[in-house]
């Protein structure tokens, strides 16, 4: 078996040096693209399958294209119905010409309309049949907001050739996706398709916009993160007064006096507002834009979406560079020339003198409207359809072929492949997974996740100034952090940090604000009060106090306060932890508990420890106004006659609301005070714990903002190293045991076996004659190896000899870079021959071996070695 | 053991004995100092151990109100009594006495452990007012009859039972049938019962426990239904219209009529009762549904006028709380102030500024207060005249339905004395075809006869008619007059329980201020 084996390998080693030599050669491998030339006619779907990986292979190392022409595009490898036009589509060519005809007939002073730009292999192509309605596998792009945001994110922009006309070609989605690049066009061509796949009613548009638009200029837009949500003030449902409300008291102020000072307040006030407008109103001359010669003329693209479908309610724009929707009604968009989706086209007969403000979206209304095809065309007038669009919407997409060919008999099927993103495309999103935004006053940056090592993912810079010099605020947002630190928000005017953290850090951390990491500075610690066994919800901290809130503790503590003085110098200079500050204070406030009666249930409680005095404040009872209060004095433990004191009446000091006979008795207040003093212990052991927390938390935090790792889940397999670790360790355990499986299937008994009759038992005589021929057989294939390697040798020593004839005759009349040619080859010759030569030898030195092996091998197989036996 | 009790006299239980006990098992220590120069009370004592002490009887146990658990084992016991005002005893020990019968336990509702170990016990009952009871003991006494055990189904929380010594434990079946018949239970003879043990005495016993259980259940739904009904009755009896949603008055009528009843027998006659029976019951349940929605009417409006009280009430003390809070701030200060003053004209002056503070407080809370006893004032003056009228509309609306009755009364009273004299006619003229009666055929010897009799039950059917109106105006009078007296009383209360406070609460801050001056003085 090994002799086979090693065959085998030989054979592959000799194929990898005969593909060595051909590179080294400088020959092109074309054999596989001539294999896939001959079979593209033949298998469609595994070309596109190719192409697809093909595309994969271009993701992962995307390589900077600096322009985006027909140049770049191999069209050879798109599909036929890229490279040219069906009957149909010829069909609806020239119908769209005799359109056109007809409507620069009509409309002389209009631009030619924006019909049939050529496609990326030069063919001309009916922009409705560009636009291929799919749905994408992904849920996050359902809705057209994420669709939107995935189109402007995945693709850069590229300005029109000219800004005064639509362009000359318009790429199919597919390409477009493929190099993440386009125009306006090509943007509105691939978020419209999204759209309708969803199910929207979507359209394309071909018009007019303002400059800023044009040219994805947003540096005059407030960005939309900075844009603070106004919080809706929930209007207090007036209760009606009830029957039995009582009367308020009467007011005895001076009505006269109250009018005098709103009159002022009110004069004061439009004073500010008065000056406030003014400053406003020197800002927004400052920040308006030079105006643009070519108001009205620039070409724009963009997507209209009608309402009516996907619970739409009202019709309105998407600009696909930006991802944001915009009113029918915005000043950005001056006007319409038509708009297409995939199974119409109409051109807009409106007026636009007032920009797109006055425009009817009614595309059944002939008149405002002027359609391409009668067979597709939608009524948006009468109810009925409309009522029966809304029952057909879930199964548009699904209908979306059928009705293509029972309904639009004019309009052919889209020419464009199916629309696919890939995973890691999806991902990656922005080309090269970054991408930056200049807003007015700021600036977003994107990336994608795991771009950054230390999971950033957006940072949103905020400057004072419209020039962004000078920074404001920075925010960070962070994904997948082992941390789970979410939000980083660095405020520069006042240096506060601000770090918000999603459920699932090791110490429960909710968000953390500090102004530096040095511990005993103020700071403010919010935590997820579940996730801790304290129930710990916020702590505060200034350089001399600590103020900790809990919730839901089973204890009924809701707060504690810890004051601390200044700390004892100690000759030694330790660190914090081993030389606390002294507590002054702690104050502690506790919840009501129900079950204690109001009088025995403790609401707050101060030990003043430098004055040795507790103080205790009771809950108020239901129905009281005031809380009974009680003070313990622990001053004096013994007299001044040296006997010790174990209570005496003025050692505690309390207001009783309802006084009760058994509190009056020594015993019971000398009980409290035994357990206030366990009690205090322990509160100061909290708040010298509260205080390692402190530190703990900083020294950790510190670490993970070091280390940053990210997490990565389980289901992510490309990511995860580990289980692509086992994985490939699986696939190649079960690779190598499908070799073995192989190996032993191969039997080199078969063929010699296959002659015999297929009798019951094969005899003495007939296992002889296998094993001779089996070696014989093998013998042969030596041989005839050897003979290979020896013609191959000759060959290649004859054509070396040709060529140094030829060299010789024509020394004289050579070039420099004839010879040059000649001479490399020569002495790739010698080294192919010299490898020959080494394997004809070694050939030679191993035939033997194998053979003899051979022969062992057959003595001991199992078929025959019975028979073996007594021979030998 | 027996040489003991011999030898030793029985000891009764004085209170020398009750206080040595206290005494002993007291707090220790400077505590104890403390306590023996105060005095321990009785009724502070949560804990007493009264064990080997040779007691015969349980006595003078009364005045340890707030004892929780009780020690009165190896004693020689006879009769448990005198525990009846130890109502919050949760553990109680009675072992090695010489009870034979359990008794005296009625009021020990907070009982939850009670130990009646190496007794003369034969019976279990009388526990039925332990409802809390999770661990009896009972072992070591003699208990011979299996049918005990199902006396103990009725402890919902009874988890440990000891029953080991007694003759029923020598029964083979002793441990399978109690662990089926009581499945709640855990602990057996200090054993816990493994679920195996459980599922066998489960099969085993199937059928008794299924019988069992459905007589226990069909008395549980006769209970509710009878509770049920006597709610629903309560309901009635708060409307006032009690009994009216259906014959009862009418039969009521007719019940001790004996004319009546005779007089039915006449021809005709019961064809007439029978159509004025039908009105009469509509008019009673006119009456019942009028009552109903009166009632709800008027508790809307109570509950009303409670809410905007407590709302009332509320605000003000939130109002009267942030005054005192508002002041404790600066009361604090200017004490400590005026601690640290040294200067005696300063001190003067601001100990006199302090004083004006207080009764400025002291003031405030005053005015806040008679505020809303003036508004509260209104407030049940107007729903007192509300509900007045309120009742008095009922009244009104009820009495001319009940007239109602009486006309239809009238009505059915000129018929039948027409039927009545028609017949007393034909009898006379021996033209009656029908046999009536021979006690109704005497009631027509002539006409003055026949005509008492009518009328005698005609009175008798308005008497049962007005005294029914009586009633009902009566308590419904009373109702509203007791309710408006307990809204005025309660406001009372509250104004007076206020006002004190309040007192008390500047008389301690004067006092502090006060307590302050002396020791400055002195000092």
């Amino acid at each position: 078996m090994e002799v086979l084996k090693e065959k085998v390998e030989e054979e592959e080693e000799a194929e990898r040096e005969e593909a060595a030599v051909r590179a080294e050669r400088g020959e092109k491998v074309v054999r596989p693209m001539e294999v896939q030339r001959e079979e593209a006619p033949m298998t469609q779907e595994m070309l596109r399958d190719l192409e697809k990986k093909l595309s994969d292979i271009e993701m992962a190392i995307p390589e900077k294209l600096s322009t985006f022409t027909k140049d770049t595009i191999d069209t050879s490898k798109l599909p036929l119905s890229y490279q040219s036009n069906t009957l149909k589509e010829e069909h609806l060519l020239q119908v769209a010409d005799s359109f056109s005809r007809q409507y620069s007939h009509l409309c002389p002073d209009r631009v030619p309309l924006f019909l049939h730009p050529l496609n990326e292999c030069e063919v001309p192509k009916f922009v409705s049949t560009t636009i291929r309605p799919t749905l994408m596998p992904y849920p996050e792009l359902y809705n057209w907001d994420s669709c939107a945001q995935f189109v402007s994110d995945f693709l850069s922009m590229v300005p029109l050739p000219d800004p005064l006309k639509p362009p000359s070609h318009l790429y199919s989605p597919t390409t477009v996706l493929k190099y993440q690049e386009g125009n306006c066009f090509d943007f509105s061509t691939l978020l419209c398709s999204m759209l309708l796949g969803a199910g929207y009613d979507a359209y394309c548009v071909n018009g007019y916009g303002s400059q800023d638009m044009c040219q994805m200029d947003l540096t005059r837009d407030v960005c939309p993160l900075t844009v603070k949500h106004q919080e809706v003030v929930q209007e207090e449902e007036k209760v009606p007064p009830k029957k039995y409300a009582i009367k308020p008291p009467r007011d005895l102020t001076s009505r006269f006096q109250q009018e005098q000072e709103t009159k002022k307040l009110e004069e004061i006030k439009a004073e500010e507002e008065r000056q406030l407008r003014e400053e406003e109103e020197r800002l927004l001359d400052v920040e308006k834009a030079k105006t643009d010669p070519l108001h009205g003329l620039r070409v724009h693209s963009w997507v209209l979406v009608l309402s009516g479908k996907r619970e739409v309610p009202e019709s309105f724009f998407i600009d696909p560079f930006t991802a944001r929707s915009y009113s029918t009604q915005d000043d950005h968009f001056l006007g319409i020339e038509s708009l297409w989706n995939h199974k119409n086209y109409w051109v807009n007969m409106q007026d636009c003198w007032n920009c797109c403000k006055d425009l009817v979206f009614d595309l059944g209304d002939p008149v405002r409207w002027e359609y391409l095809l009668l067979g597709t065309e939608k009524s948006h007038l009468s109810l009925t359809e409309e009522e029966e669009d809304g029952l057909n919407d879930d199964d548009d997409v699904e209908n979306l072929g059928k009705e293509d060919e029972d309904k639009s008999f004019d309009m052919p099927p889209s020419w464009v492949e199916q629309i696919e993103i890939s995973p890691e495309a999806f991902e990656t999103r922005c080309p090269n997974g970054k991408k930056v935004i200049q807003y007015k006053r700021a600036k977003l940056e994107k990336w994608a996740p795991y771009l950054n090592s230390n999971g950033l993912v957006c940072r949103l810079t905020t400057y004072e100034d419209l020039e962004c010099t000078k920074t404001l605020e920075i925010k960070e947002w962070f994904q997948n952090r082992e941390d789970m630190l979410e939000l980083k928000h660095i405020d520069k005017s006042t240096g506060l940090n601000v770090d918000y953290f999603k459920p699932g850090h090791p110490q429960a951390l909710r968000v953390h604000s500090y102004k530096s990491m040095q511990p005993e500075t103020d700071r403010i610690m919010e935590f997820y009060d579940r996730a801790r066994v304290d129930s710990l919800v916020k702590r505060e901290e200034t350089s001399k106090t600590m103020t900790e809130y809990y919730r839901g503790r089973s204890d009924f503590l809701s707060y504690r306060h810890v004051s601390f003085g200044d700390r004892v110098k100690k000759l030694s200079l330790n660190s914090a932890e081993s030389n606390p500050r002294p507590i002054v204070k702690i104050t502690e406030r506790f919840a009501r508990n129900p079950e204690q009666p109001a009088d025995e249930d403790v609401a707050e409680r101060v030990f003043l420890i430098s004055e040795e005095r507790v103080q205790l404040r009771y809950h108020c009872r239901d129905d009281h106004i005031t809380a009974s209060k009680r003070e313990f004095l622990r001053r004096s433990e013994v007299d001044h006659k040296g006997n010790k004191i174990v209570m005496t009446p003025d050692m505690c000091i309390s207001f009783e609301v309802e006084p009760m006979e058994h509190t009056k008795k020594l015993l019971y207040q000398y009980e409290a005070m035994m357990k206030l003093k366990n009690e205090e212990k322990l509160s100061r052991h909290q708040a010298w714990e509260s205080e390692l927390e402190v530190l703990e938390i900083l020294k950790l935090r510190e670490e993970e903002e070091e280390e940053h790792r990210l997490t990565i889940s389980i289901y992510d397999t490309k990511r995860n190293e580990k289980s692509k670790e086992y994985r490939e360790a699986m696939e190649r355990v079960m690779h190598e045991e499908h070799l073995r499986q192989v190996e032993a299937q191969l039997d080199y008994l078969a063929p010699f076996l296959a002659q015999l009759p297929p009798s019951e038992k094969m005899t003495r005589w007939q296992a002889m004659r296998v094993k001779d021929e089996c070696l014989s057989d093998f013998k042969q294939r030596l041989i005839d190896k050897a003979n290979l390697i020896q013609a191959r040798f000759e060959k290649e020593t004859q054509e070396l000899q040709k060529k140094q004839q030829w060299y010789q005759e024509n020394q004289v009349t050579l070039t420099v870079e004839d010879e040059d040619l000649y001479l490399s080859y020569c002495s790739q010759a010698m080294f192919r021959i010299r490898i020959l030569e080494q394997r004809l030898n070694r050939h030679k030195e191993l035939a033997p071996l194998k053979y003899l092996a051979l022969e062992e091998k057959l003595y001991k197989d199992p078929r025959l070695v019975e028979f073996m036996k007594v021979f030998v | 053991m027996n040489w003991l009790y011999d030898s030793v006299e029985p000891r009764v239980m004085d209170e020398d004995m009750l206080k040595l006990a206290v005494g002993e098992q007291g707090p220790r220590d400077e505590a104890g100092q403390l306590a023996r120069q105060e005095g321990i009370l009785f009724k502070d004592v949560l804990s007493l151990r009264l064990d080997f002490q040779n007691i015969l009887r349980i006595d003078n146990l009364w005045q340890f109100e707030n004892l929780r658990k009780l020690q009165l084992d190896n004693n020689i016991i006879e009769k448990i009594e005198g525990l009846e005002r130890l109502v919050h005893l949760v553990w109680l020990d009675l072992s090695f006495n010489n009870i034979e019968a359990i008794e005296g336990l009625d009021t020990l509702v907070n009982l939850e452990d009670l130990s009646l170990f190496n007794n003369r016990i034969s019976k279990i009952d009388s526990l039925d007012a332990l409802i809390k009871l999770q661990v009896l003991s009972l072992g070591n006494n003699e208990i011979s009859h299996m049918m005990n055990i199902i006396y103990l189904r009725r402890f919902k929380d009874l988890r440990t039972l000891s029953l080991s010594g007694n003759p029923i434990a020598e029964e083979e079946d002793y441990k399978m049938f109690i662990c089926a018949y009581l499945p709640d239970l855990v602990y057996l003879d200090f054993r816990r019962i493994d679920d195996h043990m459980k599922e066998l005495a489960e099969i085993k016993h199937q059928y008794g426990i299924d019988e069992l259980k459905q007589r226990e259940n069909l008395i549980q739904a006769q209970l509710d239904d009878e509770r049920a009904q006597r709610e629903e009755l309560e309901e009635h009896k708060a409307a006032f219209v009690e009994h009216l949603n259906g014959s009862f008055l009418f039969d009521s009528m007719y019940a001790e009529d004996v004319e009546g009843n005779k007089l039915a027998h006449l021809p005709g006659v019961s064809e007439l009762l029978q159509a004025y029976k039908d009105k009469f019951v509509i008019i009673c349940l006119n009456i019942f549904e009028y009552g109903l929605k009166q009632q709800e009417k008027r508790k809307v409006e109570l509950d009303t006028f409670n809410e905007c009280v407590q709302e009332a009430i509320q605000e003000n003390r939130e109002q009267g709380k942030r005054r005192i809070a508002k002041f404790e701030e600066t009361h604090l200060l200017s004490l400590n102030a005026i601690r640290d003053e040294s200067e005696v004209t300063n001190l003067e002056m601001k100990i006199a500024e302090h004083s004006k503070d207080i009764t400025e407080l002291f003031n405030m809370l005053m005015t806040l207060e008679m505020q809303l006893v003036e508004q509260l004032e209104e407030t049940i003056n107007m729903f007192e005249r509300n509900i007045v009228d309120l009742v008095a509309l009922f009244i009104e609306n009820v009495q001319s339905l009940m007239a109602q009755c009486r006309d239809l009364e009238n009505h059915h009273h000129e018929k039948l004395l027409e039927i009545s004299i028609n017949t007393l006619e034909k009898i006379l003229k021996g033209e009656l075809d029908e046999d009536l009666p021979y006690d109704v055929r005497a009631l027509f010897v002539d006409k003055d006869t026949i005509v008492n009799a009518v009328g005698t039950s005609h009175d008798l059917h308005l008497l049962k008619i007005d005294n029914r109106e009586d009633e009902l105006v009566t308590r419904t009078n009373s109702w509203c007059s007791h309710l408006v007296d307990a809204i005025h009383k309660d406001e009372i209360m509250r104004n007076r329980r206020r006002v004190k406070e309040i007192h008390q609460y500047v008389d301690h801050v004067q006092n502090e201020l006060d307590n302050l001056e002396c020791s400055e003085i002195i000092d």
